[in-house]
């Protein structure tokens, strides 16, 4: 075990040496060419550098399984990983620098070309009814297109996927289960970052869904990590096939995009979406709802949210990587990419009359947001729970962009900004705090194992005894402190906590969603706005309810009990995204990070103009004390649902002071004592009630789907392949026996061997050539 | 010189060697039948080899200095007749001069591509399957096949053409008769008989076409008719609607070229002989079954019956696109009702050749090109795909799906190129087969608007019965996973190196073409665009109503 600390230690330098690689590249290009290097000339090498490393860590982990250096040294290639993703971060921090420097933004992106994928041309009909090219030599391109919102993205994909490439060395290479195939792990992960940089980047909407779809694979390859599983082989499946459905819209959408405007790019798009006003409304709506679906699907918002907690069949990492903190974002990317469609405001060219695809965003957003949060009360599993709170809060981004899309379209500028920076901020915001939380149960998981490995002495490998779930646990405060500490910082910050991270970004979600359906006149959002107010509160509910029955109260079980927090790599990154989630969330709030997110202003305005601390204060009471009277009362019931009734609920069920002795760390030492203060509260009658179990079914989404299935694709397949066999071939076999039986009753000399058929082919090609010499 | 052309000693160099080799393998003393036939394993893969540098050099234009982008419609490259002291009107490169038959050879952007193709498959399913019972013979018969195939795809006589077209049966129906599975016979003659019934189809139709081909009659040229193909283009150009007599008969003409081509992609309902033929055949006879020979049918179709006859065409669009879209769904569905994997894979084939169906129906520059590079993308996955049969029969002695389980423990090589191949054919980004596919949808909702849902939802069940088999082969099963029966025993073991060496090469070409496709696309591309605004734009505008 020292053995891995010293080596966590000795790699600091080397990461060290990683964030020089920028600064090393200017001097070199300006040493060598005379020209200095830009970032945007080396950005290309952000995603491109992962998907160089996948085959690398793949063969020669392969090759090289089970040997010690590869084992030690290399981590099983989870150095290699590291090290590469440290290039990548280090390259969008420098891209970053460049981006804020040049003063870019989404009128201003940075661009960058990289090359033509292919070239081809189109014809079509033009007025006339004649037929014409309409394209010669049009190419899809390849390149990169950075504004706020990709940038964004870029830093938190980069960020987090370092950071939980970290995490992985402590968590995956200490466990023997995986021993010799950390290298299949490494070389997914390295894969999937690569997709995920490479969709921000893309400067298309064809790039986008293609680095979208390598998510998807990877996605599979990492829930399916423990393929000798039928749960997780099955999963993998399911999030693969569910998505794809997603995807198959997406790629309609994008096709309906292109016949529109002759091109996938960005900039060609995005420089006039209405064509001057003659765009073809019907056909354009149609084509963002199909890309919404796309981004349903992607983001596990209902109907297609089967797959989202059946993922959590991969180990934790992936949970924290894929299911939290970056793919599933992917698809509020993309909607975020919808704001110049319908940007009606002097600052776009937007279309006018698409407000109601704003409002099914914000409705499939408000229903999957509470529905998740349902079905998050009664979820045993540490990480099943999380899963339905990463759909829940993917659908408040969603519902923000919905209103963001709605005031856009109806010309209110400044609201949706608000609404949409707000959006964005959150996905900031949850992405930092959902990873870390993946990180921490996963480190509880780990714990859990390695204690009931310890205390059964590895005989109880295959007893029935499950590390993730939380009826085992309890009590855990006081035995996993760093651990404690961060899940309570995650939890408040996507409970929304005043000050903490998830608040800024949650309460300007709701504030909007109420603005536009109570004072402009959105009487279509107010279900919506209902439904993310009521969920509000129920997040409070779940989130406290993780965190007592897993840290608060007496250990439920032995193993609970002799927990401890001891494997190197794992406190490193809960520690980073602690801070960052505790004063990060402020500090950007103070900058302006919404105004920023929606384009409105330059990063930091609001402290340039008044100084800091009038910043502060201005920001504080923006937050607090809105002007208008009704935003005002909105603000404060959040407020007070989220941050008293759900924990207080949550408390009197789950709570309880720790077990004589145990004494939670200094922070959050406070929480167990308060939470035995509210009495207990009986909640059997209602565990064991018909809803509860409709909830524990997941609501009977997956029984409905798969009976579908079986009553639809797979009866057509058996019928058709009956068909096949016995129609189609059967008539060809009669045919053949036929012509079989008048040849042996006409030429008895037939042997019905293959030479004798080439014979009759020679002959009969030679009379034909002799019958047309003597006609012609 | 007539002969003096890469293409002709791409075409003739391989089938004079194979005899030869044959020959020898034939003649070798059986006391050292071993040692020679190891040698001559050998030299014949490096004579693939050596073809394969050839065609690449020749695609490097380091040959000749040529740009794939910029040749004319009805023009080719590396042609032998182009020469003025060879004139093929004057019957310079004659080679039967009573019929009109020449020994004519071009490349063009629609051709090129699948040349490349067939020399880089052949030393690759040598490769695959080294150890080969009787090796020295087989590979000789691959190395005939080689020739056949590029003789089909190089020459621009119909006659060559044809003959060339049922030359590549024969090593192929020896390869299944001899070296295939339990029920070999049936298959061969199955395959046989099939696809040349199909075949005579089609020599009607070019029989048809010959006898309305009239050209300056050379010396010795007793019908006074040609079967160039570069003859009956201009022919065709020049004629419009009276060529062949009228559009009644170029409507015929069409629907005989069609079922034969049809037969041979194959397109449903021509289709039940491929299943047979690919579970029958030895992996590297599955691999250019599957990877050149196929194509053969799309190749035909587009060079002979599209071309020469763009009314027709217009004409039969629907029928086009209903067999195009018949093939994709239905042959999907099918798939998905499988239990043997390596049928399973041979339907997903046909699926996947309803694509090019679509592809060429859209009447797009962009969805021709698009089916062309479908042909080059399932020419490298789909020989991948039959490699990675051919390993659990080779190894596992079953393809039935859910025999096994948990593959993935013992045979961690296999289970990576399965996912690979399977990954390329349901059509992942960043391989060969996403290109094809985006670039025949965008044509093809350009066409027909929301009919592109069928081929889209396609998309899914593809990658239903894709992930369903490999579930039930590679993954579940618990810690050692479930072994089939059929290995009675024996330990399982991973694929073997030259297996891996020839998998790993195509699926490296399979990334190289989804990450860079412009390689090929463009001049693809640049084909289809000369056909389209050369020929389909005027024929389009007429027939207008």
């Amino acid at each position: 075990m020292s053995d891995t600390k010293t080596s966590e230690m000795r790699f600091l330098p080397i990461i060290g040496i990683f964030l020089l690689y920028p600064f090393l590249r200017i001097f070199l290009g300006e040493f060598m060419t005379g020209t200095p290097f830009t970032a945007l000339d080396s950005a290309f090498l952000i995603p491109l550098l992962p998907i160089a490393v996948f085959p690398v860590i793949a063969i020669v982990g392969q090759l090289s399984n089970g040997e010690g250096w590869w084992r030690d040294q290399f981590k099983e290639g989870g150095i290699i990983a590291l090290c590469t993703l440290a290039i990548s971060l280090s390259l969008t921090i420098w891209l970053a620098i460049e981006f804020f420097t040049k003063g870019a933004s989404f009128h201003e992106p940075l661009e960058w070309g990289l090359f033509n994928w292919f070239t081809f041309d189109t014809i079509g009909q033009n007025a006339a009814g004649d037929w014409v090219h309409i394209q010669i030599s049009n190419s899809i391109g390849v390149g990169i297109w950075i504004d706020n919102v990709s940038m964004m993205l870029l830093f938190v994909a980069s960020f987090l996927c370092f950071l939980i490439c970290w995490f992985s060395i402590g968590y995956m290479n200490t466990d023997p289960v995986n021993k010799d195939r950390n290298h299949r792990f490494y070389a997914e992960f390295v894969l999937f970052t690569a997709g995920m940089l490479g969709m921000v980047l893309a400067d298309s909407f064809l790039w986008l869904f293609i680095f979208w779809e390598i998510m998807g694979l990877c996605s599979y390859l990492l829930i399916g990590f423990y393929y000798e599983r039928p749960s997780a082989a099955y999963a993998a499946k399911k999030a693969f096939l569910t998505t794809r459905v997603g995807d198959v819209f997406l790629l309609i959408g994008l096709l309906m995009m292109y016949d529109i405007y002759g091109s996938l790019e960005f900039a060609v798009i995005f420089a006039d979406p209405s064509m001057g006003g003659s765009v073809d409304v019907s056909m354009l709506r149609w084509s963002l709802i199909m890309l919404f679906i796309g981004a349903v699907g992607k983001s596990a918002q209902f109907p297609l949210h089967v797959w989202l907690p059946d993922a959590m069949e991969g180990p934790t990492p992936v949970s924290a990587l894929i299911h939290a903190a970056t793919m599933v974002n992917a698809g509020l990317y993309l909607v975020a990419r919808f704001v110049p469609f319908f940007d009606v405001t002097s600052h776009g060219h937007g279309v006018e009359g698409l407000s109601d695809v704003a409002v099914l965003i914000a409705w499939i957003g408000g229903i999957t947001a509470f529905m998740a949060a349902l079905i998050a009360f009664v979820q045993n599993d540490i990480k099943k729970v999380l899963a339905y709170s990463t759909m829940s809060q993917l659908a408040y981004i969603f519902t923000g962009l919905g209103v963001a899309l709605w005031f856009y379209n109806h010309g209110e500028h400044h609201a949706a900004v608000i609404a949409f920076g707000a959006s964005m901020f959150h996905l900031f915001n949850h992405a930092m705090a959902k990873g870390m939380l993946f990180m921490a149960s996963g480190s509880v998981i780990h714990e859990m194992h390695h204690a009931h490995h310890h205390l059964a002495h590895g005989e109880g490998d295959h007893d029935d005894f499950d590390p993730q779930n939380m009826r085992n646990m309890g009590g855990l405060a006081g035995k996993m402190p760093i651990t404690a500490t961060a899940m309570a910082i995650g939890s408040a910050s996507i409970i929304g906590l005043p000050l903490i991270g998830g608040f800024w970004s949650k309460e300007g979600i709701v504030a909007e969603t109420w603005n536009a359906a109570a004072l402009h006149g959105g009487t279509e959002l107010l279900i919506p706005a209902f439904l993310i107010l009521l969920t509000a509160g129920m997040t409070g509910f779940y989130m406290t309810r993780m965190w007592m029955m897993t840290f608060a109260g007496k250990p439920k079980t032995e193993f609970a009990d002799h927990v401890e927090e001891q494997t190197p790599w794992i406190p490193t990154p809960l520690v980073t995204l602690s801070v960052i989630t505790l004063v990060g969330g402020f500090a950007l709030a103070v900058l302006g990070a919404t105004h920023w997110l929606g384009e409105a202003e330059a990063l930091g305005t609001l402290v340039h103009e008044h100084g800091i601390v009038l910043a502060i204060l201005e920001t504080l009471v923006h937050a607090f004390l809105p002007t208008d009277a009704f935003l005002f009362m909105v603000t404060w019931i959040t407020i007070t649902i989220s941050l008293i009734v759900g924990p207080a609920m949550a408390m009197r069920i789950h709570g309880g002071k720790l077990k004589d002795g145990d004494r939670a760390p200094q922070l959050i030492s406070w929480i167990p004592p308060l939470s035995s203060k509210f009495g207990r509260a009986n909640v059997d009658e209602l565990a064991n009630s018909g809803l509860a179990d409709a909830l524990h079914r997941r609501l009977y989404f997956d029984e409905i789907y798969e009976w579908a299935i079986s009553k639809t694709v797979i009866p057509l397949s058996h019928a058709l392949t009956w068909f096949d066999t016995n129609v189609i071939d059967g008539a060809i076999k009669g045919i053949e026996y036929g012509s079989q039986k008048i040849s042996r009753d006409v030429r008895k000399a037939t042997t019905g061997s293959a030479s004798d058929y080439i014979l009759v082919a020679v002959i009969g090609m030679f009379s034909i050539l002799i019958l047309l010499w003597g006609v012609i | 010189m007539m002969f003096g052309n890469p293409l002709t000693l791409l075409t003739l160099g391989p089938i004079v060697a194979g005899f030869v080799f044959l020959f020898l393998a034939w003649a070798s003393p059986p006391s050292k039948r071993e040692e020679i036939s190891h040698y001559i394993r050998i030299l014949i893969f490096s004579f693939s080899l050596l073809l394969l540098s050839l065609s690449t050099l020749m695609f490097l234009e380091s040959y000749s200095g040529i740009s794939w982008t910029s040749i004319g419609l009805n023009n080719y490259v590396y042609d032998n007749c182009a020469n003025a002291d060879v004139a093929l009107e004057a019957g310079g490169c004659s080679l039967i001069d009573g019929f009109g038959v020449s020994w004519h050879v071009g490349v063009d952007g629609l051709s090129f591509p699948m040349v490349w193709l067939t020399t880089l498959l052949i030393p690759i399913s040598m490769l695959v399957q080294w150890d080969a019972k009787k090796g020295a013979q087989f590979h000789s018969l691959i190395l005939l096949m080689e020739g056949a195939l590029i003789g089909v795809f190089v020459s621009l006589d119909l006659f060559v053409f044809y003959t060339f077209w049922e030359l590549t049966l024969i090593p192929m129906f020896f390869l299944i008769l001899l070296w295939g599975g339990d029920d070999r016979k049936y298959a061969a003659q199955k395959f046989f008989i099939y696809t040349f019934t199909a075949s005579v189809l089609m020599l009607l139709g070019i029989l048809v076409m010959y006898y309305f081909t009239r050209v300056p009659v050379w010396e010795g040229n007793i019908t006074g008719r040609a079967f160039d193909v570069t003859l009956m283009a201009a022919s065709s150009n020049q004629l419009g609607s009276s060529f062949l007599g009228g559009f009644g008969m170029q409507k015929a003409v069409f629907l005989l070229l069609l079922v034969g081509f049809a037969a041979k992609m194959p397109s449903v309902p021509f289709h039940t002989w491929l299943p047979d033929a690919h579970v029958q055949a030895p992996t590297a006879g599955s691999m250019l079954l599957a990877g050149v020979m196929l194509k053969m049918g799309a190749y035909g179709f587009i060079r002979i019956a599209v071309e020469l006859l763009p009314a027709a065409l217009i004409y039969f669009q629907w029928l086009i696109v209903i067999l195009g879209m018949i093939s994709l769904v239905y042959g999907a569905f099918v798939c998905l009702g499988q239990t043997n994997l390596k049928r399973m894979v041979a339907y997903s084939s046909v699926s996947h050749m309803g694509l090019i169906f679509l592809g060429i129906a859209t009447m797009q520059p962009l969805g021709i090109a698009g089916a062309i590079f479908m042909m080059l993308a399932h020419g490298i996955i789909s020989p991948h795909l039959f490699a990675v049969c051919g390993a659990f029969k080779h190894h596992y002695h079953t393809l039935e799906i859910g025999s096994m389980r948990g593959m993935a423990k013992h045979s961690p090589w296999l289970s990576g190129h399965m996912m690979a191949a399977w990954m390329a054919s349901l059509g992942l980004p960043l391989m060969a087969g996403f290109v094809a596919e985006i670039a025949i949808m965008i044509a093809f909702w350009m066409a027909f608007g929301w009919l592109v849902i069928l081929p889209a939802l396609t998309l899914i069940i593809t990658a239903a019965y894709y992930l369903w088999s490999m579930q039930r082969t590679i993954f579940e099963g618990g810690e050692e996973g479930e072994l089939p029966e059929s290995l009675h025993g024996e330990d399982p073991v991973d694929i073997t190196w030259h297996e891996n060496a020839g998998m790993l090469v195509l699926a490296g070409f399979a990334v190289l073409l989804g990450v860079l496709p412009f390689i090929f696309f463009d001049m693809m591309s640049a084909y289809s665009g000369e056909f389209v605004s050369q020929v389909l734009l005027d024929v389009l505008n007429e027939v207008r109503p």
